[in-house]
């Protein structure tokens, strides 16, 4: 047997921790060996508030997904979120140092060092530099190697976060002993596995809407050009339901699963649903329209809240998001997001059915971003080997997952 | 006084001597007090303070008071909450003169504007001084009324929950869920002032007639021992019918009480019931049984239930809690009042915290347990809008989620002022 590692994807969620254990075998593929979804304690909007209710259900995912494949992990992938996270835009240009004008290594080396270049913060830590394509004099280039130029820029997508929130996430991992070897963003993580190529390539915007933040990524491209996470997810719409109703917290989960819509309907006026609907003591009818109206004004303002974030950017230009809008995260399975969704970013909206070439029992929203982050594991490695690699690598990924 | 209310009065318990004077300040609250319907209550003075003379001399209220005429001229404060404070300043005497040797003192006002929101505490500070028992219903303006109200709402709480013995806010953003679908938001600030009515209402019946199970001043007094504090109101009536399951379920539901996910952290809580002749004590059991339940441990309830023969076939439930969140943990269960009053003097607000020279004992109110634990910051507590974090529920104990000025976790229907109609 060739040589192989044992990577765990490791997403620590608001409501559940998501852990997927896989095997890359040399740099030819992975196997999937183990899964686990455990719930989550001690997380609030995506930051962890409890560090030791967080590691306790962390490291029991973790044994669940080792006990599950039977092997022992060497690694951590780890994904990323909360309203702590931040993204730049960085422009680094370098003038073409040949005197023919033609561009070397060098020079691409120089362009990307200068967009790397600005300083953060002492309590800010760099999570991602996601390059974007290269302008040679001003005109896009894929890969300006080679050709002739007087002036070479590079656009970078920077990612950073509070340092203090990210140790503390990768405190909870180090407490069992595992390395990790990297972090990634969620948005991004969803996006990779979530998108094909041709829909990145069109303009796409991943909304993952979690428990307890909603994070995005926009592609337009094929590149990504603005991420973000809004700390605000489906415990709000709980609570909105909690407080609205005057209802316990575990009732309103349950309206919302039960009778709930992302948007208000004119025909919900009238209509009445059951607190428990099994006619005990205390059971009472409650109007509809409340349910849907209080879904709807929250659903609403985190999407308008995406948009203006997209607009002030200067990126939301709806003929270069040509694929739309994919949904995903747990509170995508909320009856109606679609169409709230569509109506109020006005382009086609979708649910994601989760990667197609993954098994069934992978396919679920809870899994897209460790699927994403796994990718990255493989990725990651071959690039440092040999290069970047054209578009496919995800096909050759997926294809292994079944 | 008329002759119902003397059949009704034990003039054994002195009941009858009970002076309270319910004290509306500025706009909003001499409005408020204006629209109070007391039922047959006896001693009860109605008073306005305001800047606005002419506001003033339209209401039908035989106590007004206008204040800061070298101010203002008799015009209004404006918004404008320095001005506001002194015009009450510049009227100290008077007001004290208004608020004069009542027993209890309820000053009713909105807050956000200018000369409630500073003339209130002054107010506050002069009763205060007295031996009176002083409690306050303060309206909170609406989200969607811009932040600049809201601050001056905040600052005004914070300042007046130091002075008086029990605030009870009344968020315009809750109250705007209740009515129909089709109320206005004016309509809604009407909302606000029956449920003033319904609480002052309530708080007097419960002081002035003769109880099934009484309830007398100073029981009430010794629910609110303490100034600061959180103060928690909620009432429910039902006639006809189930009539004692639906004044519960509109107490549990009553939106002042929303207690987010805590509902036992209230320290101590007084009950009245008021009902008609065919309130028996196994009805009254009931109750008792379903509060204690939901409200916490049933040594820390006090209970009345008053008859009122009129009342046939109808309940009206009231409830008063206090949560002394943030006090100094006394070990004593009974202390004089006024021991305990001078141990919570607050510094820099100038205050001489004479006050509670009760000379009755106050009735035994256990300590709950909640206050031995780990005690929140106490500055936090303070000038923070509490009122708009109750409403945070679960995630009450999260900073502030910051977006455009405004609180993510507060629930989007309510800072969108969107009405929602749960019955």
């Amino acid at each position: 047997m060739s040589q192989s590692r044992v990577v765990a994807a490791v997403e620590i969620g608001t409501s559940k921790i998501a852990v997927l254990l896989g095997e890359i075998i040399g740099d030819a593929g992975l196997n999937i060996i183990g899964h686990c979804v455990g719930t989550s304690k001690g997380v609030k909007k995506g930051e962890i508030t409890d560090l030791d209710k967080a590691s306790d259900c962390v490291h029991a995912a973790i044994l669940k997904a080792e006990e599950n494949a039977k092997t022992r992990v060497d690694e951590v992938y780890l994904a990323q979120t909360g309203r702590h996270l931040i993204g730049d835009f960085n422009v680094g240009s370098a003038n073409i140092s040949s005197a023919d004008g033609i561009v070397r290594r060098a020079d691409i080396d120089a362009a990307k060092e200068d967009a790397k270049r600005r300083t953060l913060p002492r309590d800010r830590t760099y999570i991602h530099h996601i390059q974007n394509p290269f302008t040679l004099d001003g005109r896009p280039v894929d890969n300006p190697l080679s050709k002739e130029g007087r002036q070479l820029q590079v656009g970078y997508w920077s990612v950073h976060g509070d340092s203090e929130s990210v140790s503390d996430s990768l405190r909870v991992i180090r407490g069992i002993d595992l390395d990790v070897s990297d972090m990634i963003i969620s948005s991004i993580a969803s996006g990779v596995v979530l998108l094909e190529e041709s829909e990145k390539e069109n303009g796409a915007l991943v909304i993952d809407m979690g428990g307890g933040t909603t994070d995005y990524v926009l592609y337009r491209k094929g590149f990504i050009v603005k991420t973000g996470v809004i700390p605000v997810g489906g415990d709000h719409i709980t609570n909105d339901l909690s407080i609205g109703l005057r209802v316990a917290r575990k009732s309103a989960e349950e309206f919302k699963i039960k009778n709930g819509r992302a948007y208000y309907e004119s025909e919900d006026r009238d209509a009445k649903v059951w607190l428990f609907g099994d006619m005990t003591i205390g059971d009472r009818e409650y109007p509809l329209a409340a349910i849907t109206k209080i879904i709807e004004a929250r659903v609403a303002e985190v999407f308008d809240i995406i948009k203006e974030q997209l607009v002030a950017a200067e990126m939301f230009e709806p003929s270069d998001i040509a694929s739309g809008v994919v949904l995903t995260g747990g509170s995508s399975q909320l009856t109606g997001i679609e169409e709230a969704a569509h109506r109020r970013f006005g382009l086609d909206a979708r649910v994601s059915e989760g990667p197609k070439d993954v098994a069934e029992e992978l396919r679920m929203p809870e899994y897209s971003t460790t699927l994403g982050l796994l990718h990255y594991a493989l990725t990651g490695q071959e690039e440092s080997q040999q290069e970047a690699k054209p578009s496919g690598i995800l096909r050759r990924l997926t294809g292994l997952f079944n | 006084m008329d002759t119902t209310s003397d059949i009704l009065f034990d003039q054994e318990t002195a009941q009858a001597d009970l002076k309270i004077k319910i004290v509306g300040v500025g706009g909003a609250g001499t409005n408020a007090v204006v629209g109070l319907k007391l039922d047959n209550l006896g001693d009860v003075r109605l008073a306005a303070i305001n800047t606005d003379a002419q506001a003033l001399n339209q209401s039908p209220l035989a106590e007004k008071l206008v204040i800061g005429r070298s101010v203002t001229r008799g015009l209004g404060a404006g918004g404008e909450v320095e001005i506001g404070r002194a015009a009450a300043e510049s009227d100290r005497d008077a007001i004290s003169r208004l608020v004069g040797d009542a027993d209890l003192i309820i000053i009713v006002v909105g807050l956000g504007g200018g000369t409630g929101s500073s003339a209130a505490a002054v107010v506050a500070e002069v009763a205060a001084k007295t031996n009176a028992l002083v409690l306050a219903f303060a309206t909170l303006p609406f989200s969607f009324e811009g932040a600049r109200r809201k601050r001056i709402a905040e600052e005004s709480v914070g300042e007046l929950r130091q002075l008086v013995h029990g605030l009870i806010p009344l968020p315009n953003d809750v109250l705007l869920q209740e009515g129909d679908e089709d109320t206005s938001v004016l309509n809604a600030f009407a909302v606000a002032d029956r449920w003033i009515g319904r609480g002052v209402n309530s708080l007097c019946a419960m002081l002035l007639k003769t109880g099934l199970i009484n309830q007398d001043f100073s029981s009430l007094r010794s629910v609110f021992q303490y100034r600061g504090g959180k103060t928690i109101f909620g009432t429910g009536t039902a006639t006809g019918g189930d009539y004692v399951k639906d004044a519960l379920e509109e107490l549990f539901i009553c939106p002042l009480l929303h207690l987010g996910d805590r509902p036992a952290q209230l320290d101590r809580i007084l009950v009245n019931i008021i009902g008609g002749a065919d309130l028996g004590i196994a009805k009254v059991n009931e109750i008792m049984t379903q509060v204690t339940q939901r409200f916490g441990s049933r040594e820390d309830i006090v209970f009345g239930a008053v008859i009122d023969e009129s009342r046939s076939q109808s309940i009206e439930l009231c409830i008063l809690g206090k949560a002394e969140i943030g006090l100094p943990v006394n070990s004593e269960k009974l202390v004089v009042p006024e021991a305990k009053h001078k141990r919570i003097a607050t510094p820099g607000l100038g205050l001489e915290t004479v006050i509670g020279q009760d000379t009755r004992a106050p009735r035994p109110v256990h300590t709950s347990k909640l206050r031995q634990k780990k005690l929140p910051d106490e500055s936090q507590d303070e000038f923070t809008f509490v009122d708009n974090e109750d409403q945070r529920g679960y995630f009450d104990k999260t900073d502030r989620n910051d977006y455009n000025d405004e609180d993510l976790d507060v629930p989007t229907f309510m800072r969108r002022g969107i009405k929602i109609k749960i019955k």
